[in-house]
């Protein structure tokens, strides 16, 4: 059998590389990138994680950084970096037989048998090549197993002399870089895990390597036993060639300013409960469970703290906006408390399965949650139509309370154009 | 030099070309027009059936490579001997390499520009197309990168 390579393909600060992309002003200088309603940081550039800077900060702490350095701030155009990444993942099919998108900006590649007699340099060609034509500059990480591609991405972006491209097939390679890497920086091993780990004088990956794989899967888990065989070389994680559908859905959202009103939290809710639906009729799925929660600002100090969170399930599961839209109502009825100042709510979807497979309906129930029974053919083909209409002429049919004038909406400021996906909104290019 | 890109030379299998190509990334939205279009009325089928072929598309003409493609708007009129003029829509492909001669948008100072790139007495020089503007050389001190490739104007007329 021959050996197995994967290559993990990752953009370099990817939110940042994309806002670059169209302001060649802005390389190599600070860039953050703020999340919705410009409340944390969620990506940094190069020059910004020098300056110590962390992931998820509130902007509000770091004002004095910002200014000191003209830290240049974006809120984020997930509409410009979605394109981007289908670009940035469409260039990449050709290279390999299979492909899996694993996240917005990253790729595992199944390389095995496409790039033998000298992988390095195929791993080059990728990176010159994506990072000429879409623009965006990536990383790639050679391994033997998923887990080593990552180990292997990851020391390509951390170490300038690798010029972006690391290949640990090589043993001897590995345990060199194995021994300096901390045990919390593989992928999998996750915070929780690494505290246990290092209770047990695991600090190091190397460490971790080292370990009998049947001693960890007791000891800790079978996440660690395979983790530990995928640093040896030994692939157990295959490529997963579709993302899976979802089994949550959430849609939640900080607000400009604080809502006291019930109306206004019921119009907000509405509308993450319209989107959340639409994600989930466009998986073709059904939900049986949903839970709304509201909260004042986590940082109002002065003011009094509330949180709330109420589920439910529903008698049979559905796709169809508008009775959930009556349930969420009926929910926020319940947990909305007057006199506090509210700054964020949410929706969740749960037990979401497939539309598709068959069910036993309940014989004696009043269909889903508070609604009305309505023929369920006759709705999902409503919701059909309504999806359509929306994806051609955007926001065109919208559902009673979440038609009203906004005021309470998250702003972006800072918001780049969405320059690849409107008309308006193209780079203006010199002729001067 | 930075103006110099490297060929990349792998060979994909011709589906994986095929469904690299043609992915729809360039939305489409019934711009098509159809060859042949014909009603029938009686139940007779029309003669011209079997001939339809295929819906022109202005993407397949103007986009080789639509993962790499992308559009901008031209400002000002230093390339206006190139057929460029304020306001219109450029078609820009970065998997083009920048040969000499070629229209290209560059990087140039901090700001995307449009050039033509020429060779003047073996030196590598960024020529507007327009008198009223100079040549700009490119030396090794000088902030400039190619963005990408102009491979077609759309002019509004």
């Amino acid at each position: 059998m021959t050996t197995q390579r994967f290559a993990l393909v990752d953009c370099n600060n990817f939110y940042v590389s994309c806002e670059r992309l169209f302001r060649p002003d802005l390389q190599n200088k600070p860039v953050i990138i703020l999340s919705n309603n410009d409340g944390c940081v969620v990506a940094r550039s190069a020059e910004v994680k020098a300056l110590g800077i962390k992931m998820a900060v509130p902007v509000h702490q770091i004002r004095h950084l910002i200014e000191q350095y003209n830290i240049q701030l974006f809120s984020s155009n997930y509409t410009l970096y979605a394109d981007l990444s289908a670009r940035v993942m469409s260039l990449l099919r050709p290279y390999a037989p299979h492909q899996e998108i694993y996240s917005i900006d990253e790729a595992f590649l199944d390389l095995t048998g496409v790039c033998d007699h000298d992988p390095e340099a195929y791993a080059l060609h990728i990176k010159t090549a994506i990072g000429r034509q879409s623009g965006i500059p990536v990383c790639v990480g050679l391994g033997p197993s998923k887990t080593l591609a990552k180990l292997a991405n990851y020391a390509a972006k951390r170490w300038k002399k690798t010029a972006g491209v690391v290949d640990l097939s090589n043993p001897e390679r590995r345990k060199k870089l194995m021994q300096i890497v901390p045990v919390n920086d593989v992928w999998g091993i996750g915070s929780k895990l690494s505290k246990r780990l290092k209770q047990c004088g695991v600090t190091t990956v190397w460490e971790l390597a080292c370990l009998d794989e049947s001693i960890a899967q007791s000891q800790f888990s079978v996440v660690v036993a395979r983790t530990i065989m995928e640093l040896n070389g030994v692939a157990c994680l295959p490529l997963q060639s579709s993302a899976p559908n979802k089994q949550q859905i959430i849609c939640s959202r900080s607000f400009k300013q604080r809502l006291l009103h019930i109306d206004e939290l019921g119009q907000a809710l509405t509308q993450y409960t319209v989107r959340a639906m639409e994600k989930l009729r466009a998986q073709n799925s059904l939900t049986g469970m949903l839970s709304i929660s509201i909260r004042t600002g986590m940082f109002d100090h002065q003011q009094q703290q509330y949180q709330r969170t109420i589920s439910l399930s529903l008698h049979q599961h559905t796709q169809d906006t508008q009775l959930v839209i009556k349930t969420v109502k009926q929910l926020l009825a319940q947990i909305f408390k007057a006199g506090y100042a509210y700054q964020h709510a949410g929706i969740t979807l749960g037990q979401i399965r497939p539309a598709n497979e068959s069910v036993q309906t309940e014989m004696f129930c009043e269909p889903i949650g508070y609604g009305q029974a309505k023929d369920p053919a006759t709705q999902r083909a409503l919701m059909a139509s309504v999806d359509l209409i929306n994806k051609r002429f955007p926001q065109k049919i919208s559902f009673s309370t979440s038609l009203f004038k906004q005021a309470w909406h998250y702003t972006l400021k800072n918001q780049s154009p969405r320059y690849t996906t409107h008309w308006n909104d193209l780079k203006k290019v010199s002729c001067k | 030099m930075l103006y110099t890109f490297q060929m990349i030379c792998v060979l994909p299998s011709f589906d994986a070309i095929m469904r690299a190509v043609y992915r729809p990334i360039i939305k489409r939205k019934g711009l098509t027009a159809p060859l042949f279009n014909c009603r029938v009325s009686a139940g007779f089928p029309s003669p011209a059936d079997d001939y339809i072929e295929q819906s022109l598309d202005l993407n397949q003409l103007l986009i080789q490579q639509p993962a790499a493609t992308f559009f901008v708007r031209a400002e000002g009129d230093s390339m206006i001997g190139a057929g460029i003029h304020d306001n219109d829509l450029l078609v820009v492909d970065r998997s083009i390499e920048a040969v000499p001669n070629k229209v290209v948008i560059c990087a140039l100072d901090g700001e995307l520009t449009v050039k033509r790139l020429v060779s003047k007495q073996g030196c590598m020089v960024l020529m507007a197309e327009n008198p009223r503007y100079p040549d700009i050389p490119m030396h090794e001190d000088i902030d400039m990168m190619i963005w990408g490739v102009v491979t077609a104007v759309i002019h509004p007329l």
